[in-house]
Formats: structure tokens, sequence, C-alpha cells
């Protein structure tokens, strides 16, 4: 089972560049999912793996062999890769059976067991005595997993998904985002997962790349990249956040206006510009007390209940600070404890205040 | 994972095959052929309009632009295209508003006599129409005689009012379809939001739907002003025993003997000019939606209750479509099984000779319709080929270039008939290609007249397929061939056997460049039928036309079936010259 490499990524289309510079390292057996916004390049990159696409620089390799290359790409039918794609792509005109067997064909496969395998996958994608329908005869859930049985069925060494789970409804969409990591657990497969729902790729994936521009500008555990985010981007695109854009006091210190916050570093340059991002549940909201000590390494702010919003599950504020007269959100339990005009105190950890790498 | 030995040895050696796609050969020479069929004959065209003895000139443009003749005809075109444009957007709008949005009755039957018009070929009809209004011996002015005691005629067929009468019954579908499709994608919603901000029926009409129809009526007009440009027989049938000559029958004319070819290249040259902006124009009216305008789901739409007015509203479309279907169609029926077409139809007037004679004893006829035939067969396989290659390249971007590819495969549209003969009329006559008097040249030109129509076809069949699903054969081991037999042929299968349909039918009809490019022995049918009339010979003239029509209809209800859909729908791209 070998894993995935690649370096210095790059394809333009015209004067557009969709990858520039991209590197990644999927270890063999690992599921990585590539997250980013419409045009981050995350399906340029999947279509360069697969082999669809030339690069113009850069270099994809899958264990110890070159795959592609700006000198030279192995068309996507020798990369020993399947695809599951955003349509599904299913032939119409074949039947789910003969979908399923198509690349078994190509794997000198004998007949006999041809059918067997593809008898096994239905059952594993629950599509047993399905075979011979027509793909149009199925329902959307229906088609997905016929995909997933083609593309599982060949024993690829490389999975790669564009974003498969677009085309279903909400609950069906949950609910197959367990059944594909089910799937990979069963089979392994190295896998390239590209979509834009931050949760489903939290899900799904053992690590998350943030793809920004055509570049991976963080790639981690889903907990690493929400609780540590490195860059504005990140922060905002994975959760909600409050970031407060501040200057560096000491080394773990940042302010703006009377507003001091401890931070989570110790290495910070005094003067310089800093942005920290503050998640709206990991701030503890309290009525005010006119003197409350402040903890060791937490925050104690006061500040005004702005807005309050009943969401069900919880109840989301805005608290305007005294301190400084920003606006942070924040997550509290229902019911709600405090009420619009109603001053507040907030204790944030330091731990919770995450400087952000490009602050500037 | 298993993955068989043999297979993950063969990697290495195999990577070097990769830099060259092994298909790229067949694409480029798909797109070779394409650029040779276009550019050998209009680059000669060209040049043999400035060629003088002594080195390049504009002699022959002075003397085609001084040639007060050609200027008549010049003049008598425009006069021609002008009024033709009118009347088209006259009959063809109201029509394609009451059966896209009004509760007229017989929607369906309207519709179909609309098609039934748009592939008719204009000089049948005009062969049918001297037959019924020629100021003599006219069906429609013997019984003004008859009804009245009036000596004089009531209708003079070979008239420029005539002309633009016969032109304007075959031409107005054009602009039927423009609008009809047009109004079948805009919603009603768009509608209703003026009419509940208090806009009355006639304000909506004209506030809202007709701005928004207003480019496709345009560009209706300019597709039958095309049309008319064009057009070679129906002049040739009425202008020129009028005494008059349109521009293409004054190319024709140029090409009796003694041939003044240069001066016909500087003639065409113009004219093409003329064709190009006019198609141009249209584009752009259409914006970047291009053909495909007509193309979307149809949005919900309100339809409007004519009430009292429902049947004389039928009255009308089917007045017009007694024009164009019902009375020609009905005299060249009765000329075809009558001993005397202008007697009245008793018993003795019956007969099947016309048949016999056309079928069997007539060497020019039966000649002509396997000449038609085997230029209709070849012409639909290889063009359809050609379509498919060429569509398939641009819809893939196989090719770089491929725009270019595109470009040319729709250039055709521009070229009237008569021009296009007269290029291949020069290129072909000399080597490399000696063509000229073999059926060669005559399928040289209709594979290029009719590439246009053939291509916008099987150009949406493949926009219809997505690449996803070649895409996915390919990942999953097939090679690009592998997956075009697999995937993608059977599913563009029924998209270009309609191509296949559609260049036959064209094929088939055609007369504008068959009449320059043929010779005694390559005769095709349209031909035959215009050299018949010199003849007096209407009875065979009416046995050929009927069974013209009839393996154009056969085609058509092919192509319905294979698509699913009307071909009304679908045949959007303008087949310049009829």
């Amino acid at each position: 089972m070998p894993g995935v490499t690649i370096k210095g990524l790059s394809k333009r289309y015209g004067d557009v560049a969709a990858v520039r510079g991209l590197d990644l390292q999927v270890k063999p057996g690992e599921l990585v999912a590539l997250l980013g916004p419409s045009g981050c390049g995350k399906t340029t990159t999947l279509r360069l793996v697969a082999g669809f696409l030339k690069p113009e620089a850069g270099e994809i390799w899958v264990g110890d062999r070159c795959l592609s290359s700006a000198a030279s790409v192995i068309p996507p039918e020798r990369r020993r890769m399947a695809m599951i794609f955003q349509s599904y792509a299913l032939w119409p005109h074949m039947t789910v059976a003969r979908n399923v067997a198509y690349g078994l064909r190509f794997n000198g496969v004998a007949r006999a067991e041809r059918d067997r395998r593809v008898r096994d996958m239905l059952r594993v994608v629950q599509l047993e005595g399905y075979g011979s329908r027509y793909p149009g005869e199925l329902s959307g859930g229906q088609q997905q997993r016929v995909a997933v049985a083609r593309a599982l069925v060949v024993e690829p060494e490389i999975l790669l998904l564009d974003e498969p789970l677009s085309n279903l409804d909400a609950n069906l969409r949950e609910e197959m985002r367990f059944e594909i990591r089910r799937l990979h657990e069963t089979f392994g497969i190295t896998t390239l997962y590209v979509t834009h729902d931050q949760a489903e790729a939290m899900v799904i994936s053992d690590r998350v790349a943030v793809l920004q521009s055509g570049r991976v500008v963080q790639i981690g555990s889903a907990e690493e990249l929400f609780d540590h985010p490195r860059t504005r981007f990140v922060a905002e695109f994975i959760g909600k956040t409050n970031l407060i854009d501040g200057t560096a006091e000491g080394p773990s210190t940042v302010a703006r206006g009377r507003l001091r916050l401890q931070v989570a570093a110790g290495d910070l340059e005094p003067g310089a510009p800093v942005a920290i991002s503050i998640r709206p549940h990991q701030i503890e909201m309290a009525p005010a007390e006119p003197a409350a000590p402040a903890a060791l390494h937490a925050n104690a702010l006061t500040g005004t209940v702005r807005r309050a919003s009943y969401l069900g599950d919880a109840v989301d504020y805005q608290v305007e600070l005294e301190e400084s007269g920003v606006i942070l959100r924040v997550a509290g339990p229902t019911p709600p404890r405090a009420h619009v005009g109603e001053r507040v105190s907030l204790r944030i950890a330091a731990a919770a205040c995450v400087p952000l790498a490009d602050s500037g | 994972m298993s993955v068989p030995a043999a297979r993950r040895e063969a990697v290495p050696v195999r990577v070097r095959l990769d830099g060259i796609d092994r298909s790229l050969p067949v694409w480029a020479a798909a797109a070779l052929a394409l650029v040779l069929l276009m550019a050998l004959p209009l680059g000669w065209l060209a040049y043999m309009s400035v060629s003088g003895e002594t080195g390049p000139t504009l002699a022959h443009y002075r003397r085609a632009l001084g040639d007060p003749a050609l200027g008549k005809a010049l003049w008598n075109t425009v006069v021609l295209a002008f009024w033709v444009g009118i009347a088209s957007v006259a009959v063809g709008a109201p029509l394609a508003w009451l059966t896209a949005r009004t509760d007229v009755p017989a929607k369906r039957l309207i519709q179909s006599l609309v098609l039934a018009s748009f592939v008719t070929p204009p000089f049948l009809g005009a062969f049918a129409w001297v037959m019924l209004a020629g100021p003599n011996a006219g069906l429609l002015n013997k019984l003004w005689r008859a009804l009245t005691g009036a000596d004089d005629a009531l209708l003079n067929i070979f008239s420029m009012p005539g002309l633009v009468f016969v032109v304007t019954i075959y031409t107005f579908p054009y602009v039927y379809i423009m609008i009809a499709n047009t109004l079948a994608l805009i919603a009603s919603d768009l509608e209703e939001a003026a009419a509940i901000l208090g806009a009355g029926r006639l304000m909506v009409a004209l506030t809202v739907t007709l701005p928004m129809v207003a480019p496709a009526v345009v560009s209706g007009f300019i597709l039958s002003v095309l049309q008319a440009l064009a057009l070679f027989g129906s002049p040739a049938i009425l202008a020129l025993p009028a005494g008059f000559h349109t521009i293409t029958t004054q190319v024709w004319s140029l090409f009796q003997f003694p041939p003044k070819v240069e001066l016909a290249a500087a003639v065409s040259i113009p004219l093409l000019l003329a064709t190009a902006l006019l198609l141009f124009v249209q584009k752009r009216l259409l914006g970047r939606r291009g053909y495909a305008a007509v193309g979307g789901k149809g949005a919900p739409r309100r339809i409007i209750p004519l009430g009292i007015w429902r049947y004389p509203a039928l009255l009308a479309c089917l007045a017009v479509m007694a024009c164009a279907i019902f009375l020609p169609y009905g005299v060249l029926a009765k000329a075809a099984f009558s001993r005397a077409w202008a007697q009245p139809l008793t018993r003795d007037n019956l007969t099947l000779a016309n048949v016999s004679f056309t079928f069997f004893e007539y060497s020019a006829t039966r000649a002509a319709i396997l000449n038609t035939l085997e230029l209709g067969v070849m012409t639909a396989c290889v063009g359809a080929g050609l379509v498919a290659l060429l569509s398939y390249i641009t819809s893939r971007k196989l090719v770089l270039g491929h725009q270019v590819v595109a470009f040319l495969a729709l250039a055709p549209v521009v070229i009237p008939g008569v021009v296009l003969a007269v290029a291949l009329f020069i290129a072909y006559t000399r080597p490399p290609l000696l063509l000229y008097g073999t059926l060669w040249i005559l399928f040289v030109a209709y594979l290029t007249k009719e590439m246009p129509v053939g291509y916008a076809q099987a150009d949406a069949t493949f926009r219809s397929i997505p690449s996803e699903l070649e895409d996915a054969g390919r990942i999953l081991g097939a090679g690009r061939l592998r997956v075009l037999a697999d995937i993608t042929a059977p599913l563009a299968r029924s998209g270009i056997i309609a191509a296949w349909c559609f260049i036959f039918i064209g094929v088939i009809r055609e007369l504008s460049a068959s009449i320059i490019l043929f010779t005694p022995s390559t005769k095709v049918m349209s031909v035959v039928i215009f050299d018949l009339k010199e003849e007096g010979q209407f009875g065979a003239i009416a046995v050929l036309g009927l069974f013209m029509l009839a393996m154009t209809f056969a085609t058509v209800v092919l192509v319905q079936a294979l698509l699913g859909r009307d071909v009304l729908g679908s045949r959007q791209s303008a087949n310049v010259a009829g």
C-alpha cells in the first residue's frame, strides 16, 4: 500500500493559476480530505493526481513511482487508481453489474472471478439484487453506492473522491459520511477526498488539508485545525470564530485599546501586529461581578449584551467589550442567561486565544 | 491490495509511449481534413477574383461593380431579401406566439405543418406555384376566370411580389423557430410579475414580452434575409421568366458558355462578405447564447385564452399552411397522377404513366435518382463521421486550436451555395485534385455545405454527454479509444444518426451548388427537375418532387423517433441557401 507525495505542484488555466506550488504528503492507508472554498484548486489537484491534467511544474509520486511531472504524465488508465465523481458518472447505458465490472476487464481478472467480485462488492454496498437494474432506475443514494462499488471493486492503490456527497440530500449525506468512513476502515486504501464541507471533512478523514488559492495552508487532524488554526483563513473557514486584531505587548500578551489578553504563545515580538482567534464556545459568560479576580492564565473581561439569538441547542450572543468596543460572539448554553442590554463578565483561557501566523 | 505482478512491471516500459497520445493522429487528421475542405476552395476563390494576366488586379471587381446588369441584379436581390425578411417576420412571429402562448386549437398540427414547410425544398414550392398561379394556365387563375368571367389573370407568380411570396412561405419557419423557442424560455412569472404590478395584458406584451423577444425577431429577420440572398432555385424559376435576375442567377449565368469564372469570383466575394456580416450581427444579437439560444428547459408558461378568436386564429394559421403546403402539395400530386396537369382530374385524366416514365423509362431521371441517393448516403456517412470526430475534438478540447476547428466547421453557414460552387469549380478543375466532371466534386460541395448543420447536431450531442463519464472509464483502466468505443459511442449514437439524417435531407434537396457543378453524367434530382422544366415535363417534375418529399419526411420521422423530440427544437443553425 503506497502513499502519495505531491511536490511543488502547479497548474494554470490560461492566466489563472489554479494550483500554485502545492505540497502534500498522504501516508499509506491514510484518508486525507482536501478542504477549501470553490476555486481553491482542490478539484484541480485531484484531477492532476488522477492524471487527467498535466502539471506545469512539480511532481506527483505514488510509492516509488513518479506518475506526473511537467515532462511526462502517465495516463489515468495506468495509474491503478479509482475515482468517485461528484455526478457519480455512472454509465446510463450499462446495468449496475456492468458498471461495477467495467474496471475489472482491464485487470486481467477471469470472468467467473469478475462476477464473484462484483456480487461481493454489491453486497458490501448493500445493493444485492440490483445488478440488472440501470442507473436511471436507482435513487441518488443508490447511484452513489454503485459509484463506490465500481471504484472499490478494482482494489485500487489510491482512491480519489470528488465531492461525492454533494448531490445527496442532507440526511442521506450524513449517513453516507459514516458509510464512507466505514469502507475506508474496512479496505484501508490511501484516499484523497475533496470537499468544501468542513463537517464532512472532519468526520471522514484522518487529516484535513485546508487549501487556499492553490496551496495547502494547513494540514492536521480535525482537532488540530479547530484548536490551533494557523491562519486567519483557516480559523474562519473551520467553525465560527472571533478575530481580534491587536499589538503584541509582551511575549504572551496582546493589546487592543484598553483590552489586554493573555494568549497561547510565548514568543511574540513586542510591538508587532497580532491577530488572535477565539472560538465562541470557549468563552465563559456570567452575570457581571464588579471586582472579579483574574485567575491565572485567564482573561477576565466585561461587556454588554447587544444581541441574543436563541438557536435551540445554544444561544448566540454578541457582547460588546467595555475595554475596547470589540464585539465578541459567545456561544452559551440554553436557556438564555443574559438579556440584551445586560452587563456580563467573560472569562477566556489563555489557551483559547490563538495567535495567527498571518497577522499583518 | 493485490496487484498482478505483470501489471506492476509493465509501467516503466510504457511511460515513454505515454508522451504521445496514440489517438492524437486521428484527431489531427480530422482537423486537417476540415481545414483543407474549407481553405482550398475559398483560397482559390479569393485568388481568382484578383488574378489577371499580368499579376494581381482589381479589374474583375471594377467590371462586376460597373456592369449595369449586375447592378440591377444586386438591387433585385436586396429588394427580394428585404421583403422576404419583413414578410417572414409578419407571418412567423404571430404564428409562433399563437402556438407558444395561446390556446389556439390543433397546435401539434400547426407545428407539424411548419416543420413540413421548413423541409420543403423551396424550388419545389416555386414549381407548384407556377402551376397554381402562372398567368395563363395557373389553376387559381383559371378558377378566377371561370368564376368571374374575366379575361385577365388574377395572379402572376412571375413577378417580384410573386417571388417574395413563394420564398416567404418556405422561409418564415426560421422566424417561427427563433421566436417559439425564445418564448418557451421566457417564464410566465416574468410576465406575471408585471401583471401583478398593474400592467394590463397589452401593456405586459409591449413592455415585457416584446423586448425579450426582440432579439429573436431581429435574428429571425436576418436569417430570412440570408436565406433569400442565397437562394437560387426560386429566383431561377420565377424571376428569369419574368425577365429579371438576382445575384445568384446572375452568378449562374456567368457560368453559361462561355464561362466568366473570374467575374463570378469577383461577384461571389462581396456576397460572401455580406452573408458573413449578417450572420455576425445575428450572433451578436443573440449574445453568447449563439446557436444554443434555443436550448434550455421550458419554463412554466401561462396560456392566454383567445376566447372567440380561437377559431379565426386557427383559420389564419391554416391559410398560411394552405399556401405553403396544401395547395402546392395538392397540385404536385395532381400533376404526378394526371395526363394533363391543367385539366380537371377526371377518370380519363388519371394515370401512372408519369411514375413509370420517371422511374423506369426516362434514363435521365433514373440516373439522377441513383446519383442523388448515392451522394446522399455517401455524404451523410462521411459527414456524420467527420462531424462526430470534429465535435468530439472541440467538446473535449483535444487538439491545440480546437476553437479554430469549431469556427471552421460552422463557417460554411455563411457561404451561399452558388458561391461555394464557384469556389469548388475553381479549386477542383485543376491539379492536384481534378474532381470536376465526377460525382466527387458534388460530394465535396455537399459535405462542406451540410457540415454546419451536422456539426451543430453532433456538438449538442457530445455536450450532453458529461466528460466525467469518460474520465470514469479512464481511471478504471480503459484507454481513450477504448472509452470512446465502450462509453461515448453508445451514448452518442442516436445523436449522430440524427446528424446523418440532417445531412442526408440537405443533400437530396440541394440545388444551388449542384446547378453549377453538375455535368451531363453527374446530374442529380434537383438539377433534373430544373431541366425538365425547360422541356415542360411537369408530370415527371411532380413525381420526382413528391419522391424527394417522401424521402425527406421519412428521414424527419426517423429523427423525431431517435431524438424523442421535435426536429424544429434541435435544428437551430441556419442552413443558408436551399
